[in-house]
């Protein structure tokens, strides 16, 4: 709904400047001598961004047909959510940066970084053709590489590391499934995107791709590891906001309410389901609470892939699976942004019990969001993504009746996890707290509010604030804190003397732990052996190894073609041939 | 003066007479030196922007000299030349600004390092603008003779090796090249270069020798164009100083190449002809086999140069897969890259030389933190190599959409496969490059810092880097916009497919 009637020219500029601010902003920032100007302006670069999802109707394009493949910017109804919560928190989260980050050396350098993956978050949100959300989501998975590793410590290089390697293989993904795409429909708009023949191969490339980014299963390896590198502001647009890049990719990408894939559709919502609880299973053993944070991501990226698999499934289901996938998004994006900027905050709070009391609160209500407690905006995603359900073929919506319960309580014990590792025990006086509790405090009351004053959400807003609706929404909460309660208290008397240590990035540590044995085996074994030459084992070594220089041998082919008479030779033998093979035919 | 006869000659003339007058000049005329070559370079550039307003409004220029009886030597203007005419003037314009700083202060002759600089600038137009196949295999040879001083420039051992090699190759790849040539010539008489292929009339006729003179073609030309395995070569090559690196792999000889080989694909024989013979599908699988080896041999190099170079052999041979495979949107991409690749790649290696001259590094080991202490050069590099990778909006993407989605239009899926593994070699050899350039701190003293002044490296070196690092951004980020590499291209596509 817009408020105000804009002409259609600033309509088109404000289209234009949502991703070209921040963008021009942070290659202006390279200059040294701008950089003081700039760093005080670079957090308001998001409000064109803001603007164009408040103020331009939907329908409206802006067709720039020199630039790239013809590049259309244009807000459409799904677009206006993501883009609304994405704009808000690159905004907050700014400014929670600029104060964050006053004492920092690099400060400049990472907002260099902040606002071109901002400017790429904006424009993929924009983008109305194939090959400029390519452009934008590249722009945004490259410049994030930035601020995840900008503390420079081993840590955030190793995640930075395995973060790249994953936005390349993705990347690589999404290039050959939008080719294909090309090649399928003839046509770069999104638009007619919507309209693909079912292909299996674009399907898992889709798939596959965004959910890198999304954080799916086997491919979230990087973000418990990311996420918490990256400095806390960073960590809150990464979890809240471009994590969401991947959800918007298959809203577009995928043939939702075209074609009916059950197939697919089982496979994102069993995968989403997995995601969810291993993300709670993991995310409880974590000490960070940063990390403890990544988990949940993982985990309600789950929850919100199963709306998509519901989508995928019928047709019929689709308009509820988009009023789910958009309100979870919407709901998730500000309550994480307001853990993440809380965790910032904590150590920064005063002694007294005045300000520890407030802490609670800006802390407790996004968690309690999170965990779907009545009257928080989670109560509201998590009645749009039942009814988004309900309607679905047999089997689901029995097995998902018990499993998204026991999810909620899995979140809340998550949360309580959260609570837990991150209230603060000293403190660290040296942030200019009154920064950081401002862009909080507003993000903590969207947090509160956001899912409630969603038009889309209308129908999941009644169900939520019925009667009947306290009961299943109080008691996995419940159950959760009780938990949490049972946990600490055994856990205080030593009657639970183990947590199982799960290192952050499971898979790529166990991949690790896996291989390192092997690595020392051969390292510490073996070649010693090899260099004593006695046994036999050694001997077949040695056999190896020569075969091994062989083969180099003939690697270095090229030093014997570079030797200029063997060049003559076999160019003038490869004519003889030919002439021959002509002569004898 | 008919200007439509004499264009085209106008164009070689003018760096061959600057060339020839350089020769003549004593080695201390510095000033008239370079006041020759930058004259010839703008008339050039000048004589180009006129023939590409012609040549868009279908206008033809046409040099015919009667060489031998039933011979002639002809310089003609169509679309394709057209093309590569212009990248070869902008970037010898841009080439001479970046070796007159290079050169500065260097010990060899320059006026012999000028002069033939100068001569193979006109031998690499001659070929661009040949009308037959007999003008093509001449400039195409004087290409070989004239690039060699230019090679052995240094006069070291390593580089004389060099230059023995490079002789060794493209002499005797030339040599193929004129027997089949001269073989064809004498089944069909002249050949003139004509879009839809001009074989196509003989269809029916010769079909077993025209299949081995087309791999007697392809081998010939393929020597230049570094196709696996008749690229030893390049690696080898890349002693010489920068500027010939740069102008070696990105318009001279391995364009040369490159071109050479679309001329005999759409020109000679036309594409739906070469299809027919079935000569496109071996074509493929070299080009594709090059692409790939070219990339995992540029992994493990640290020589900065010689990554580059093994690089170029992967990245060149793009343009013919382009050309092996059927169908237009194929072909754009290909000729596209002609054109993409040559900004992308002359911008790393005039970086490299800057990196080179000015603090001694020559290995990717030793770019630790490289970025802040030449930031502009580092930029222009960044772009290069991101071009290359293929992230939108450089020009190696648009290239690489346009030959996936050709592939794909062929029913060819496997292209996107090459593409892909292409795409994750590349970021696996030039991501750490980047890596290690702005985000690992300096190890300490540069290995060998010549230069300190108010910019980063001499002004003439850098600015040319830079220009073509934002030519490379603005052929893709502008790729739609009228006369640009892609619209050209797609303006030779439909000339070549007829309508």
């Amino acid at each position: 709904v817009s408020f105000v009637e804009l002409p259609a020219d600033i309509q088109g500029l404000v289209l234009m400047l949502g991703p070209g601010l921040p963008f021009v902003l942070g290659l202006a920032l390279l200059l040294r001598r701008w950089q003081v100007a700039i760093t005080r302006l670079n957090a308001w670069s998001a409000l064109p961004a803001l603007a164009a999802a408040v103020l331009v109707p939907s329908g409206i394009y802006k067709e720039f047909s020199w630039l790239l493949l013809t590049v259309r910017l244009g807000v459409d109804d799904t677009g206006r959510v993501f883009l609304f919560f994405t704009a808000l928190l690159w905004l907050l989260a700014g400014m929670f940066g600029n104060s964050y980050l006053s004492r920092d050396r690099h400060r400049a350098r990472f907002f260099v970084f902040y606002l071109l993956a901002m400017s790429g978050n904006f424009g993929l949100i924009l983008a109305q053709d194939m090959v400029s959300f390519y452009l934008f989501f590249a722009l945004m998975s490259f410049s994030s590489y930035g601020l995840v590793v900008h503390s420079g410590d081993p840590e955030a290089l190793r995640a930075g590391r395995i973060y790249i390697y994953l936005v390349v293989m993705g990347e690589v993904m999404l290039f050959t499934a939008l080719v294909m795409l090309y090649d399928m429909t003839d046509s770069l708009n999104l638009s007619s995107v919507a309209h693909p023949p079912a292909n299996e191969i674009v399907f898992a490339l889709v798939l596959l791709g965004f959910g890198i980014k999304a954080g799916a299963l086997p491919l979230h390896v990087w973000l418990p590891l990311a996420h918490p590198a990256a400095p806390t502001p960073a960590s809150a647009v990464l979890s809240g906001a471009m994590i969401k890049a991947g959800l918007l990719g298959w809203l577009r990408f995928l043939p939702l309410g075209q074609v009916a894939s059950p197939e697919w559709g089982g496979v994102c919502i069993v995968g989403g389901m997995l995601a969810a609880f291993f993300g709670v299973l993991v995310g409880v053993c974590q000490t960070n609470p940063k990390t403890v944070l990544a988990y949940s991501s993982i985990s309600q990226m789950g929850l919100m892939t199963v709306a998509i698999g519901a989508g995928l499934s019928s047709p019929a289901v689709s308009p509820l699976a988009d009023v789910a996938v958009i309100t979870y998004a919407l709901h998730h994006a500000f309550a994480k942004g307001a853990l993440f900027l809380g965790v910032g905050v904590a150590p920064a709070t005063k002694e007294g019990t005045r300000h520890r009391w407030w802490l609670a609160l800006g802390l407790g209500l996004p968690a309690l969001a999170l965990a779907g407690a009545p009257f928080t905006t989670g109560v509201v995603a998590k009645t749009a993504l039942k009814l988004a359900i309900a309607p679905l073929p047999d089997p689901w919506p029995g097995y998902l009746a018990v499993l998204l319960p026991l999810a909620a309580v899995g979140t809340t014990l998550l949360m309580m996890r959260f609570l837990f590792t991150v209230w603060p025990r000293r403190l660290a006086p040296f942030h200019e707290a009154a920064g950081l509790r401002l862009p909080w405090t507003v993000m903590v009351v969207f947090a509160a509010l956001s899912a409630w004053l969603l038009p889309e959400a209308q129908a999941p807003v009644y169900k939520a604030l019925s009667p009947g609706a306290l009961a299943p929404a109080l008691w996995p909460v419940s159950v959760g804190l009780l938990l949490a309660l049972v946990a600490v208290v055994t856990y205080r008397r030593r009657i639970l003397r183990w947590i199982p240590s799960i290192p952050a990035g499971d898979l790529v540590a166990f991949a690790s732990w896996v291989t390192r044995p092997c690595l020392n085996v051969f390292r510490n074994y073996l070649t010693p052996t090899l260099q004593a030459k006695s046994s036999t084992l050694s001997r077949s070594f040695s056999l190896f190894q020569d075969a091994c220089k062989k083969a180099q041998f003939l690697w270095d082919l090229e030093e014997v073609m570079s030797r200029w008479i063997v060049v003559v030779t076999v160019l003038l033998s490869i004519s003889l041939v030919f002439f021959s093979l002509l002569l004898l035919t | 003066v008919n200007l439509d006869h004499w264009l085209p000659l106008m164009i070689v003339l003018s760096s061959l007479v600057p060339g020839i007058l350089i020769f003549c000049l004593p080695e201390r005329r510095v000033s008239l030196r370079t006041a020759a070559n930058m004259v010839g370079a703008t008339a050039k550039l000048m004589l180009t922007a006129v023939m590409i307003w012609g040549v868009f409004h279908e206008h033809i220029y046409q040099t015919r000299l009667p060489l031998l009886p039933g011979m002639d030597l002809v310089l003609h203007t169509d679309a394709l030349s057209v093309l590569f005419a212009t990248l070869s003037a902008i970037l010898w314009f841009l080439t001479t600004l970046y070796a007159i700083g290079y050169l500065e202060g260097s010990p060899q002759p320059r006026s012999r390092f000028f002069g033939f600089f100068s001569l193979c600038v006109s031998s690499t137009v001659g070929f661009s603008l040949a009308g037959n196949l007999i003008t093509f295999v001449m400039f195409y040879e004087m290409l070989t003779l004239t690039t060699y001083p230019l090679v052995v420039h240094r006069g070291t051992e390593e580089s004389m090796r060099a230059g023995r090699i490079y002789l060794a190759y493209t002499l005797t790849g030339g040599a193929v090249l004129l027997i089949a040539a001269a073989w064809l010539k004498a089944l069909v008489g002249p050949i003139d270069f004509t879009e839809g292929g001009m074989l196509t009339a003989f269809s029916g006729l010769y079909r077993r020798e025209f299949i081995v003179i087309f791999a007697l073609l392809i081998t010939g030309l393929g020597v230049k164009a570094a196709l696996v395995p008749l690229h030893g070569w390049l690696p080898v090559a890349m002693v010489a100083p920068a500027p010939v690196s740069a102008l070696l792999h990105a318009v001279a000889v391995v364009k040369a190449g490159a071109f050479g080989i679309i001329r005999v694909v759409y020109d000679i024989y036309g594409i739906e002809f070469a299809a027919s013979l079935g000569v496109l599908g071996p074509l493929a699988a070299v080009a594709s086999f090059t692409i790939v080896y070219g990339s995992l041999r540029a992994l493990n190099q640290d020589g900065l140069k010689k990554r580059l170079a093994y690089s170029t052999v992967s990245q060149v041979s793009y343009i013919a897969l382009g050309a092996a495979v059927l169908g237009p949107v194929a072909t754009i991409g290909g000729l596209v890259h002609l054109v993409h690749q040559g900004l992308m790649k002359i911008t790393l290696f005039f970086c490299a030389g800057n990196l080179a001259e000015t603090l001694g590094i020559h290995y990717v080991s030793e770019m630790h933190g490289v970025g802040r202490r030449m930031p502009w050069t580092m930029v222009a590099f960044t772009l290069g190599a991101l071009g290359m990778i293929g992230v939108p909006p450089l020009a190696g993407f648009v290239s690489k959409w346009y030959l996936g989605a050709g592939g794909l239009a062929a029913g060819q899926k496997w292209v996107i496969l090459v593409l892909v593994a292409s795409s994750l070699l590349n970021a696996a050899y030039f991501l750490p490059i980047l890596y290690v350039a702005w985000f690992e701190q300096p190890k300490g003293l540069w290995p060998e810092e010549h230069y300190r002044g108010w910019l980063e490296t001499h002004w003439m070196l850098l600015l040319p880097a830079v220009i073509t690092a934002l030519l490379a951004l603005a052929a893709g980020l502008l790729a739609n916009a009228p006369f640009s590499p892609l619209e050209w291209a797609r303006l030779i596509a439909s000339r070549e497919y007829g309508p």
